[in-house]
């Protein structure tokens, strides 16, 4: 009976991240037009798009990436279905009050935003708080499912098993599976990320009650919101990991993959990774201690040594000359693991100091990030909920549409994502609504970017037509 | 109930401390960086005349703009300055120099005198005769008052690097932090980046010591810090209260 | 010029990635015989971790250096232009300037010869990069309120640069520019 409520709460969740995916994508698609000057819009209407679009991305993906390892945590541990009920009604009220803020009440501060622009008020006076209200409602909620699901697996776990440390001794009497270890790392790393996010938000709120008495220090605003935004959207590519763990090998065919010392050491010092890599934002910002700076350049750099040396060679081993059971979803996982490595590449050439004095806040930032979420984690997350519509339908739409969607995909991702490479390289800003007549390869890359994006933006729809079917089949079903 | 007065507490707390913040930022100080100090001709007490130029080249200046009939900040200002260097190195010399035309060398000496700095080699007090032409290098612009028989001017503190670069200039009476910051840049030690005046480093990660040249942990850092502190409590405290079918 | 070895590095990096990428899954395609896969798996990735480490090592050791925080430190600059940043306008000046009446004026910066910008925000955080005649992106810098980022840079090549913001900062974001002439 539990897993019943938790298979409908999971396609709920799919359908409508699902949903808010399309929109999203339509949002960014109409702002490369924006920027093609094929179709034109206000910088404020530009802007508010950009907020939104930001936002919500960055928030499905999460979700679902937390929809799925607490499904598949059901494997191992009793998740509670409440607190993801919860979580679900406070999401979608967290994204309704978002998008009231920005597309009523014309914020647009960016997702990013960076203070003290929220407090400079160039749109409804109530849009500011409504955003920080929003903010924290989001925070709230995963915040609670997050402890709950850390709560439920230290309940079968010690806090050592958890972190998988007793496979670094010789033949370990208990086994921590890999999916548990790395929901663990995850998990850490996101309730951290939170908790800065709610001093952040608790700074804004005493600023905005005091009056002007009480003024935040820009540089400390700033940390704490790269603190919260970088470690975020890196934990929610590390949630699609712990999927790509728990079912590349089942889906393929092949023996289950187990920890190792190895795989346990990759992922603990990740967690040290991720943690302090989130200093590469603030590169330009001389006022930041040189330190720090390093700090931030060699976490950037050495935190893709346990994800390319441990994960992707994993992938290598268990695909190499093997005999694998191909299907959509681990074709997913497979392009998912290409594309997260070379959005890789773009990141750690962007992390070194001498390199980001030109590519900082140039459009190789969107390059690498579209990337890693694009290609690359909204992949694994499409192939997880594939593989779940699949454990309780049928498909109707058999494998021979594999090789036509995943060629449209690849195609429209590709040309969408070598548009934003090739304007970063040409200096070309980032968050600009329209492109100086000097940069002129601006608005013809950003027309490129749009006929892509439409063409990735059909197998998308694809992917949405036929998994909310199915998903909507599994909420009515009375089984 | 509690959580509420606990708030009410912290908020108060907050908002008195940051009623001491203004939040004015004093650009004046920004005015000739980098510019040559106008090279005049110095009648310096105990010693014989020489231009400026051979004066800094030996050694780095702090120059202080004083004059001997002044019954406002002039005083105050030098004798705070002898004790906030006091406790500091050697690396530059201190020239205190009249603005006013009527003092001349005996002045300077009998307020070394008083000052207790008559035999110190590290602080010289002269006198010039362009003064006119040395105000307008350092945009300082005393004012006459007639009535009160009395110059109207900042207190002023430029630094002066062994090339004649004005590096730095503080106005007003300065302490601690800013005299190291002062004294580092007319030793042409370089600082990527630097706080503007008047603001509160309350909450500021690093607060950057130039005699070092290191930075010193702020308050700041904490709030950094602290959701991974936070985060490990919770994981410690949800493993302890946790009823556990541990797996042996 | 720097942006052209990145794009080709990453865009060469990038493709031998796909190669692998598409060489491994091929080579998964008509196994006959389950269980041959990669031989000598823990060795090959111990091999792979190293030599990864060994490359990234190399690439921080040879980058940190060239980090632009303290560019010229020692020399003393020519010029200094204060540059303060506000929606949505750049204010650069020789003199010092007013946050109260912030003024902006014509800058003319002597060729190659080291200046240093001295710049900051009187409102929200802001970008100050700047373009080279030919519109590439040479160096930037932060402009946070209540600080001061010092920026050093030597221009070899006369002609008009343009300030683009770089740091997103509102509505009109895209149309806060400057320039100024080197010769």
């Amino acid at each position: 009976m539990e897993s019943i409520k938790l298979r409908k709460i999971t396609s709920i969740w799919i359908i409508t991240i699902l949903l808010l995916f399309i929109v999203s994508i339509v949002l960014g698609i109409l702002m490369r037009l924006n920027q093609a000057g094929t179709i034109s819009e206000t910088p404020t209407t530009f802007y508010i798009n950009m907020t939104t679009h930001g936002l919500t991305m960055i928030g499905i993906w999460y979700v679902a990436g937390m929809a799925a390892i607490n499904y598949l945590m059901e494997r191992y541990v009793k998740t509670n279905f409440t607190v993801n009920a919860i979580a679900y009604i406070l999401t979608v009220i967290g994204v309704f009050l978002l998008w009231t803020s920005t597309f009523i009440g014309k914020f647009h501060a960016a997702w990013t935003f960076l203070y003290p622009l929220p407090f400079k008020i160039m749109w409804e006076k109530w849009a500011t708080p409504l955003f920080l209200i929003a903010l924290t409602i989001l925070a709230v909620g995963w915040l609670i499912w997050s402890i709950s699901l850390v709560t439920k697996i230290l309940k079968k776990y010690t806090i050592a098993q958890s972190f998988a440390w007793q496979h670094f001794k010789k033949n370990p009497k208990v086994e921590t599976p890999p999916f548990i270890l790395i929901s663990m790392i995850s998990l850490v790393g996101i309730i951290a990320c939170l908790i800065a996010a709610a001093i952040l938000m608790a700074m804004y709120f005493a600023e905005y009650f005091s009056n002007g008495n009480f003024v935040n220090d820009a540089l400390l605003m700033k940390n704490l919101t790269y603190f919260f935004g970088h470690t975020i959207a890196n934990e929610m590519l590390y949630l699609g990991l712990a999927v790509i763990y728990e079912l590349f090998s089942e889906i393929s065919g092949r023996p289950k993959w187990k920890t190792t010392w190895y795989v346990a050491l990759a992922w603990n010092c990740t967690l040290v990774f991720i943690l302090t890599a989130f200093f590469h934002h603030l590169y330009m910002d001389f006022v930041q201690p040189e330190g720090l700076q390093i700090i931030g350049q060699l976490a950037s750099y050495f935190a893709s040594l346990p994800a390319a040396g441990v994960t992707v060679f994993s992938v290598f081993i268990a695909v190499y000359g093997t005999k694998i059971k191909w299907s959509l979803p681990n074709l997913l996982f497979f392009i998912g693991i290409a594309g997260w490595v070379i959005g890789g590449l773009g990141a750690v050439i962007d992390a070194t100091i001498s390199n980001n004095v030109v590519l900082h806040n140039t459009l190789w930032v969107p390059a690498h990030f579209h990337t890693y979420n694009a290609l690359g984690n909204v992949l694994f997350s499409i192939g997880f909920f594939y593989w779940f519509a699949n454990q309780f339908t049928e498909n109707e739409n058999s494998e021979k549409y594999t090789k036509y969607i995943l060629g449209t995909l690849l195609v429209g991702g590709i040309g969408f994502l070598l548009a934003f490479y090739i304007a970063g390289a040409d200096s070309i800003p980032r968050r600009y609504s329209n492109y100086p007549e000097e940069l002129v390869s601006g608005a013809p890359l950003a027309l490129m970017g749009a006929i892509f994006g439409s063409i990735y933006l059909i197998a998308i729809l694809f992917f949405f037509f036929n998994i909310s079917k199915r998903c909507i089949k599994i909420i009515f079903s009375p089984s | 109930m509690y959580k509420n007065y606990i708030f009410s507490v912290v908020a108060f707390c907050l908002i008195t401390i940051a009623n001491g913040q203004t939040v004015s930022t004093d650009l004046k100080e920004e005015e000739n960086i980098y510019e040559k100090i106008y090279d005049a001709p110095l009648n310096i007490v105990g010693e014989s005349s020489l231009q400026f130029h051979e004066l800094y080249s030996t050694n780095p200046l702090l120059l202080a703009l004083n004059f001997t009939r002044c019954s406002g900040v002039c005083n105050p200002f030098l004798l705070q300055l002898k004790e906030s260097l006091e406790l500091k190195d050697n690396s530059y010399n201190v020239l205190v120099l009249s603005f006013d035309s009527r003092d001349d060398l005996k002045d300077m000496k009998r307020l070394a005198e008083s000052l207790q700095l008559d035999n110190n080699s590290q602080w010289k007090f002269a006198t010039t005769s362009k003064i006119e032409e040395l105000n307008q290098s350092i945009s300082f612009f005393p004012v006459w008052d007639s009535t009160k028989s009395q110059f109207d001017h900042d207190a002023l503190l430029v630094g002066i690097n062994n090339e004649g670069y004005i590096t730095k200039k503080l106005i007003g009476i300065r302490q601690g932090h800013d005299l190291d910051l002062l004294i580092a840049s007319v030793n042409n030690i370089f600082s990527p980046t630097y706080r503007l005046p008047n603001k509160n480093a309350l909450f500021s990660c690093f607060n950057y010591d130039p005699t070092t040249g290191k930075n010193k942990p702020g308050l700041g850092l904490l709030f950094i810090a602290l959701p991974a502190l936070i985060t490990i409590l919770i994981l410690i405290i949800i493993s302890l209260f946790t009823k556990r079918n541990k797996l042996e | 010029m720097h942006q052209s070895s990145i794009l080709i590095l990453f865009l060469s990096l990038a493709i031998i990635g796909i190669i692998v990428f598409t060489y491994i899954y091929l080579s998964s395609l008509h196994v006959e015989n389950a269980e041959q896969g990669m031989s000598n798996p823990l060795k090959k990735r111990f091999w792979f971790i190293l030599i990864l480490f060994v490359i990234l090592s190399i690439f921080a050791s040879v980058t940190i250096p060239k980090s632009p925080y303290y560019l010229f430190a020692d020399e003393t600059p020519a010029k200094v232009i204060h540059v303060a940043s506000m929606q949505f306008n750049f204010f650069m000046s020789e003199k010092a300037i007013d946050p109260k009446l912030p003024v902006g004026e014509a800058i003319e910066i002597p060729l190659r010869k080291m200046v240093e910008f001295r710049v900051t925000s009187l409102d929200v955080n802001h970008g100050f990069a700047i373009y080279n005649p030919q519109n590439r992106l040479i160096t930037q810098t932060q402009a946070m309120p209540g600080y001061v980022n010092r920026l050093r840079y030597k221009f070899n090549e006369p002609g008009t640069y343009n300030i683009f913001c770089l740091e997103y900062c509102g509505m009109a974001h895209q149309v806060m520019n400057s320039s100024f002439i080197v010769k």
